[in-house]
This record gives C-alpha cells, structure tokens and sequence, in this order.
C-alpha cells in the first residue's frame, strides 16, 4: 500500500526539504516552533551578552548609547514575543491533539499560517536592525518616546509592525487550539480530566485571545500614529493611555508565558515522583482564577502614574488576592514531590529548579506589588531581578519539557550526564547573573552608568551570564549528538507517564493514533475503526515512521494488526472524501506576502522602492487568498468526540465565535482609548473645541439604517437558502453588497467634506492629524469601515459560487459563518454611530 | 415562516430605536439634560445590539456557552475601557 497516495496531494517524507514549507501537520509544526523559538533564543541571547559586557564597569563604551539602548529593547522584545511564548507552543502544537486524542488541530492550515506569520514576524524584526537602528524604547514601548517625533528612524515602524503580525500569529493559534480543546476531545475525555499540559495551554489560549487583542488594538494605533500621523499617545492622557493598553496585555502576558510552564511542570512532577498531582483539583481550579484575575490587576504597573489614589489600592488589592493561587499551586508541586518517590532525571530537575526560582521571584515580587515600596525599587535592578527570576524560571521548566519530550518527538534518548551537566550549569550561571541584582538593586534599569561601589556585582552577573550562555550552547550540543547517535526508545521511557502522547509510537504515526482513541472505558484505549464508521483509513508518516507494537497497557491492537486494518480500511474508502490533507504551499505564501506588504508600508513615508514592496506584498497575499479558497483541502471533524459545552457547534463556527470574541476586545481597545481621550481632554469641552459644525448626525443615521438593512438581508439570504430558492439567496447577498457599497460611499462623501471645511476654528481643514477628536473618529471608524471592506471582499466571493448553486439547503453554513461576522460588524456600528455622531 | 416575520418585525424596531437616537439630539433632549440622555441612547443602543446577537446571530438558539464566549470580550472590553476612565477621574 502507499502511504503517500491517499492524502490527495502526495505529501513529502520529512527529509523532504519542501515539506517543511507545505505541512500543515501539528507536529511538524510543533517542530518548526521549537526550533524556531530556539533560534531566537540564541538572537535574544547575544544581545544580552553585548549588554552584560557593556555592564562589567560602569559606564562602558563598547556600545553607543543609542546601541545599547536597542540592545536592551530588542532584547525584551525578541525574548518575550519570539522565544519563550513560541517555545511554549512549540510543545502545544506538537502535545496537545496527542494528549487529548485527536488526529490534528481544527484548523491545520491555519496553524501553518500561524507559524508562518510568526516565522516572517520575527524576519521582520530582524530587519529592522539594517533600517537605521531598531526600536529603542524599551519592550513596554512607553509612550511618548514611541511615536514617531522620538522614534523617528524605520526600523522603528518596523518593529511596531512586526508586532501586529506576531499579534495575527498568536490570534491565529488561539482560535485555533481553543476550537480543538473544545471540539476534538477522545470520547470520554472530560473537561476537567484533561492533562495537566493541555489544561494549561487551554487556559493560555484563553488568555492570549483577549490580552492580545488589547495589544493589537495598542500597537495598531501606535502604527497608525507612524504611518498616517494621528494624534493618540502624544496629546494629553496619551502616555498614560498607552501603560493602560499596554499594561491591560502585558499582566495577563506574565501569566501566559508562565502557565504553559506550570503545565510543564505539574506533568513532569507527576512522572517522575509517579504520582498524581496533589490536590489536582485545587490546582486547576487556582488557575483557572489566576487566568481571569490576571485581567483585573494591570495598574500595578502603574503605581508611580498620576491614576488616582482609590484605584491604586484597589489594584493593590487584587494582586495580593491574585498571589493566592499561586501559593496553593506552589504547594502542591512541594507536596506531589514528598508524597512521591521522586527520579532525578534531567526534565524533573529543571522542573525542580523552576520551582525553586519562581518561589524568591514571586516572592520579590510581593514586595512590588505594595504601593509604598515600590515607589522604591519602581525603575531600578530590582524589578529585572524579579522578572527574571518569574519569567525565566518558566523558561527553566519549559527546558525541562525539551528534554522530557525530546524522545517522543525524536524516538532518541538525550545523553543523561550531559543533561545533568547542563543543569548544574545552568542553574549556578542563573542564580550568578540574577541574584546579584537584589544586591545591586540601586542600579537604574535600562541604564549603563552606575555607581561604581555596585560594580563587584555587576563582574559576578556578567560570568553568570556567560555560565548561563555557555549552558545553552551544552543543552543543544547533547540534542543534536543525541539525534544522530541516541539511543532509540520504545513508547514511554518514563514508565510513569499516563497521558496519551506516551501511548504512541515515538515519533507516533502522521494521523496519531492507531484507531479512535477512547476513554469511555475509564482508561485509555483504541476502538477500531470499521467498527464505528468509515471514516477514512489512517497512514503512517511518509513511511519513515514504524507505527509501533503493542501501544501502553495493551488496551490497544498490536501496531502490525493495526497496520493491516488501515490498509484494509484505507482500500475500501479509498475513493471517499472524507480524507485528510496535509500538504498546502498557500500559508507560507500569504505570510510572505504579509511580510513584503509590512516591510513595504514600514518605509512608505520615505517613498522610493517601498511602495512597491507594500504593492507586491498585497497582490501576493490576494493571490494567496484565493488560493487557499480555492484549494480543496480537507480537514475532517471527528465523527465521535467528546464536546462539551459547545456540542453541535461545528468547528467552523466556534472558530467564528472565537475570533470574534477577540474583535471585540480590539474594538473595545479602541472604544476605550477614545473614551479614556476624551475623559482625559474634558468630556464636555470635546465638542466645543475639537469637533467642526460640520460634522453632524445625518450622515452617520443614513449609514445605520445602510448597515441595518444589509443584516436583515444576510438574514433574507438565510431564509432563502433554507428554502432551497437559488434566486432569492443570490438577490439577497447582491443587495447586502450593494448596501455596503452604499455604506463606504456615504462615509467617503462625509469625510472627504470633513477634509476639505474651511471654516474660522478649522480653516485647514478637518483631517486625520487636526485634533485628537479627529484621529479617534477616524481612526476608530475607519478600522470599522475595514471591516466592512473585507466582508464585502467575501462577498465578491459568494455571490459568484452562489450563482453556480451554492449555499442552498444542506450546505449554507458558510452563508450562515459570514452572517455572523456580518452582523458583529453591524452591532459595533450600533455604539459607533451614537458615541462618535451624537454624544 | 413565522421565523422571517419575526426577523422583519426585528429590522423595523431596529431601524425605529436608531431614528429615535437622532431624534433625542434634534430635540435638544441632549442639550437640556447630557447624561439621561447619554443613558437613553446607550441603553437604545444595548437593546438593538442584544436583538441581533440574539436572533440576527441566533445565539439564543445556540448553546448557553456560545454566549458566554462573547460576553467573556465584552466584559473584558468593558473592564478595561471603565477602569481605565475611572483612574483618571
Ligand atoms: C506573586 C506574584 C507577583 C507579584 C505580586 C508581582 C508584582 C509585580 C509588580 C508590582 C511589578 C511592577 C514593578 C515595577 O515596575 O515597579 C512587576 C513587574 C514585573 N513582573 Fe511581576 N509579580 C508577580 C509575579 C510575576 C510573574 C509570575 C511574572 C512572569 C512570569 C512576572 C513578570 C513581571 C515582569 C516581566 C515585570 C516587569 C515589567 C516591566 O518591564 O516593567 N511577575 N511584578
Ligand atoms: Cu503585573
């Protein structure tokens, strides 16, 4: 039988060099990410170098000021967004259908375009160094040294878009695993006893979604500031609005670069002490808490802003209250280990040790959560001694799950004295460069001078971080010899390891599983598949890998029968649809082309040949478009799976829904920065002294009932579908489109009147770049009028696909998914039109 | 059938609450008393929003969890839009 064959496309062996550009496999993307995470570690990580050899006396030259001023921001930048949250996810990709039983994630392609806009985001960012210098306002890009009469250089831009594009990224992988959690559970897989790991990575999903879509709103406005020159972070309330969005992502992003960590962690635990987590209950349920108060805490990053008084305490408050569960999860980690017969294997001891660093930083970080002293330490070494102790101690952990998963993703053992090596290594280099900090804490951050009593630990700090590099350089040392020459090993080398990623094959097959997983029996086994459905036959991976004898407890068919049923299985559907793809060239092309366009608008101001890239970027990505619509490309529901809560909502719409969901945090994003401008400039005095005479209400009513009648006649379309009439789903998505069109007119005749007024307060004019209530109407309108642009874009699409018959009866949900972006796009106007038209 | 009536007689409501929106700034109801007729409008707005996620988007005939998936954005949006006010009042 071949293998290839029946995946539509032939899909290419993995020594394939091409078929790393056209997989749409979680766990060849869960590789891609690893290794792409681990290259920009070692980025991020010489320029922490540079840093720490400019920091060995103080006041070094060995970089410029400017120059090290980037150096510490790109650093911040690449090792928060590029290494670790990747890292994590890297693992995510690769684990999490295998612990929670399904073939692949929902979406496959979309998680090919996930790791491409991630790719070309940080290509991006690299970039930017060669374009006059790279950002250098730190990586919390304080306003208003980010806008651009202080950033003035392109590489500046670049990095605000390179941002935008790993935000897109992330956007995309959230929908995507949160769609999988939910929808493609083995049957018998409960909510509550998902693996530890996919539990956390659920929780983190969560929070990316909404944390990140604040930042998109942030870094969108922030691009818009550089590109078309509107005035948000650079009038008055502008700075502080920035640390509102920036900090609204940025505590909730602590927690998910941490928690795929604690799920790390709590899985390593339990294997290797061989027993379940204490208190697991109670384990998830602190997390479950800390994700959503990670929302309600931002402003004690603020402590030294002029926010009012109540709010300070307030927000003292909830981070007190938000270092409980902490406490409760610290402790059940602590208790597995002494109720457990612990195995000192290289994974648990980094795990070990994460835990070890995490305790001194949470609790340094106690102290900065108290008003009163962190008016101290506020801007000094101590608070990068604290992250880096939180932060990295995840990092810590996450090398941990490296060596842990390393055999099930390579099928070889890592060298185990090696391993240990690295971790003494690593361990002492760490606590060498960190803890010295607490020491030399008066040091002011993202300074180069200090006083010269504090340079002992500054020399220590610099030969810990040369420890900490060189143990870098050890770990990949052992995993690349260990790949050519490591021992081969079976399904689970750990012996305690329960979930089910150790009940497979290492590596385990391109489709996983050797039947339908299961767990309705109370354990873990495989159905055969004839005996539930034809549900198309499973292969093995391009032939390279071995699906293996008998799998874990012997729950399952022995790997050669298995074979022989998938063939048989495999001959009798062999000409259904029902079959799975794997190859498709269009993601890495769109994010090409997203790249090219971003690289070209960076520039856009200085002319010459970046228009043309912004150009060339946007014909690609169109062409890229289409082609993905056009592609068939399969991706099958699971005909069993266990779905609680969303039960009978196809995967495509909890997508929808999904995605939503974080437009609506974009939208709020904006809404809100207007509405904080406004409270900012005098909520009463707006009117009087920033808005024209001219700007008045008919237009933005015309446009209501515009928007409104389009809705009802996506409804119409519905109706019309449902009742199998061809002409009247065609009439209605063609008067949808006509009233879009009509929308964007009347919006252009308004503004193009609101441009060109010439009256006694605005004599030139009212403009993007007038007055902060100009930009916010703008701005805020025209993100809703893209919206409206890109739905009419899908609508070109339809309306022809709708003529040759689609949509009718049976097959109108994707009439039904454009309806609900539709209509999301109409609600945002209902608040739209009152708060920038009347009030 | 009864389901396009029902969609229909949402549309009109729809289009009356915006009409009535404009109405409350040219009668100079904004004018005379700012923050009622802040809350009319805004509350005007909610209730037409709520009409088509509700039926429009159908989520009333989804599951419950559906809903909470969109309310977990708006809440979000409004934590940060309503805290963020308010630390500079
Ligand atoms: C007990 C729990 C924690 C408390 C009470 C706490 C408190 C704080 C406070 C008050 C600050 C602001 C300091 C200042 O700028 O003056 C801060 C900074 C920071 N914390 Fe924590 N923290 C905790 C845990 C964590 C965790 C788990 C992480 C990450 C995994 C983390 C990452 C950070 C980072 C990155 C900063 C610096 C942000 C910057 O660049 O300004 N913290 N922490
Ligand atoms: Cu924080």
């Amino acid at each position: 039988m071949s293998t290839e064959h029946d995946h539509g496309h032939d899909f290419p062996p993995m020594s394939s060099v091409k078929r790393w550009f056209v997989t749409t496999n979680h766990k060849d993307i869960g590789i891609l990410y690893t290794i792409t995470a681990l290259f920009f570690l070692l980025l991020g990580g010489m320029l922490a170098m540079l840093m720490r050899v400019q920091l060995w006396e103080p006041g070094a030259t060995i970089l410029s000021e400017g120059a090290y001023n980037q150096a510490v921001s790109a650093h911040g930048l690449i090792m928060i967004f590029w290494f670790i949250s990747p890292f994590a996810f890297g693992f995510a990709n690769y684990i999490v259908p295998l612990q929670i039983g399904a073939d692949d994630l929902a979406f496959p392609r979309l998680n090919a375009m996930s790791y491409w806009a991630y790719l070309f985001s940080g290509l991006l960012f690299i970039v930017s160094f060669f374009q006059g210098g790279t950002f250098s306002g730190g990586w919390t890009m304080y306003a208003p040294l980010n806008v651009p009469t202080y950033m003035p250089n392109i590489g500046g831009t670049t990095v605000v878009l390179a941002l935008i594009m790993f935000v897109a990224a992330v956007t995309m992988g959230s929908v995507n695993f949160i769609t999988t959690i939910y929808r493609m559970r083995a049957p018998g897989l409960r909510m509550r006893d998902l693996p530890m790991f996919s539990m956390s990575i659920l929780l983190t999903v969560w929070m990316m979604l909404f944390a990140f879509a604040a930042l998109l709103a942030a870094l969108m406005i922030l691009g818009a500031q550089h590109l078309v020159g509107v005035n948000y972070f650079n009038v008055d309330g502008g700075s502080l609005l920035w640390t509102h969005l920036f900090w609204f992502f940025g505590h909730p992003e602590v927690y998910i670069v941490f928690f795929p960590a604690l799920g790390v962690m709590a899985e390593v635990f339990q294997t290797f002490t061989g027993r379940r987590l204490v208190g697991r209950k109670w384990f998830v349920l602190s997390m479950v808490l800390v994700a959503l108060q990670s929302f309600i805490v931002w402003m004690h990053h603020m402590f030294l802003t002029g926010i009012n008084l109540e709010i300070k305490t307030l927000f003292m408050v909830t981070t007190i209250g938000i270092s409980l569960p902490f406490d409760l999860m610290v402790f059940s980690l602590i208790y597995t280990m002494i109720k457990g017969r612990i195995r000192y294997t290289t994974p648990f001891l980094f795990c070990l040790g994460a835990l070890v660093l995490f305790i001194i930083g949470g609790i340094t970080g106690v102290f900065l959560g108290a008003v009163v002293l962190d008016y101290e330490f506020r801007g000094t070494y101590w608070v990068v001694a604290h992250f880096h102790y939180v932060m990295f101690a995840g990092g810590t952990a996450l090398i941990g799950g490296l060596y842990y998963w390393f055999p099930k993703i390579t099928g070889k053992m890592y060298d185990e004295f090696l391993g240990k090596a690295q971790f003494a290594l690593f361990f002492v280099g760490f606590n060498l460069l960190y803890f010295p900090m607490f020491s030399a804490w008066e040091t002011p951050r993202r300074v180069f001078v200090y006083e010269t009593g504090l340079a002992f630990w500054h020399k220590v700090a610099t030969v810990g971080g040369f420890l900490l590099g060189l143990s870098v350089l050890v770990m990949l040392y052992n995993l690349f010899k260990s790949l050519a020459v490591g021992e081969e090993v079976g399904d689970n080398p750990w012996e305690y390891a329960t979930s089910a990623e150790w009940a497979v094959s290492s590596p385990p097959p391109l489709e996983n599983f050797p039947g339908i997983p299961d767990y309705r029996g109370g354990k873990l086994s495989f159905l055969d598949e004839s005996d539930l459905t034809a549900d198309g036959g499973t292969a093995t991976d391009g032939g390279t890998a071995e699906t293996s004898a008998a799998t874990g407890t012997g729950t399952a068919t022995g790997g050669a029968l298995a074979t022989a049923e998938q063939a048989l299985a495999t001959e009798v559907v062999e000409s259904e649809p029902e079959h799975a793809d794997h190859a498709s060239y269009w993601p890495v092309v769109v994010c090409f082309a997203g790249f090219l366009a971003f690289l070209g608008l960076s520039g856009v101001r200085e002319g010459g040949f970046y228009p043309w890239l912004a150009i060339a970027g946007g014909l690609l990505s169109a062409v890229g478009f289409v082609g993905l619509a056009q592609e068939s490309f399969h991706a099958p529901e699971p005909g069993f799976a266990e779905q609680w809560p969303f039960e009978g909502v196809e995967n495509m719409k909890l997508g929808m829904w999904t995605f939503l969901g974080s437009d609506i945090v974009l939208f709020g994003g904006f809404i809100g920065s207007y509405l904080f401008l406004r409270v900012a400039n005098g909520w009463m005095h707006w009117h009087e002294a920033f808005i024209p005479e001219e700007h008045v209400v008919m237009p933005g009513l015309i446009n209501t009932y515009l928007l409104l009648a389009s809705s009802f006649a996506v409804v119409l379309a519905l109706v019309a579908a449902e009742r199998n009439s061809s002409r009247g789903v065609i009439a209605s998505l063609t008067a949808t489109w006509l009233l879009g069109v009509g929308f964007l007119v009347n919006k252009a005749i308004e503004w193009e009147h609101l441009f060109h007024i010439h009256t006694e307060a605005f004599p030139e004019g009212w403009a993007l770049g007038t007055n902060v209530a100009s930009s916010t109407f703008y701005l805020t309108t025209g993100l809703h009028a893209a919206h409206v642009i890109v739905g009419l874009i899908m609508l070109m699409y339809m309306i022809p696909r709708a003529m040759r018959g689609a949509y009718l009866g049976e097959n109108q949900d994707s009439l039904e998914y454009f309806g609900l972006y539709w209509h999301f796009v109409d609600i945002v106007w209902l608040f739209l039109f009152p708060l920038f038209y009347i009030l | 059938m009864a389901r396009t009536k029902l969609y229909t007689a949402i549309f009109v409501v729809l289009m009356v609450f915006s009409t009535t929106q404009a109405l409350v700034e040219m009668t100079g109801l904004l004018e005379e008393a700012y923050w009622v007729a802040f809350g009319l409008i805004i509350a005007l707005s909610t209730i037409k929003a709520v009409f088509v996620a509700g039926y429009y988007q159908h989520l009333r005939w989804e599951p419950r969890a559906v809903t909470y998936l969109a309310l977990g954005g708006v809440f979000v949006a409004l934590a940060l839009t309503t805290a963020a006010a308010y630390s500079i009042l």
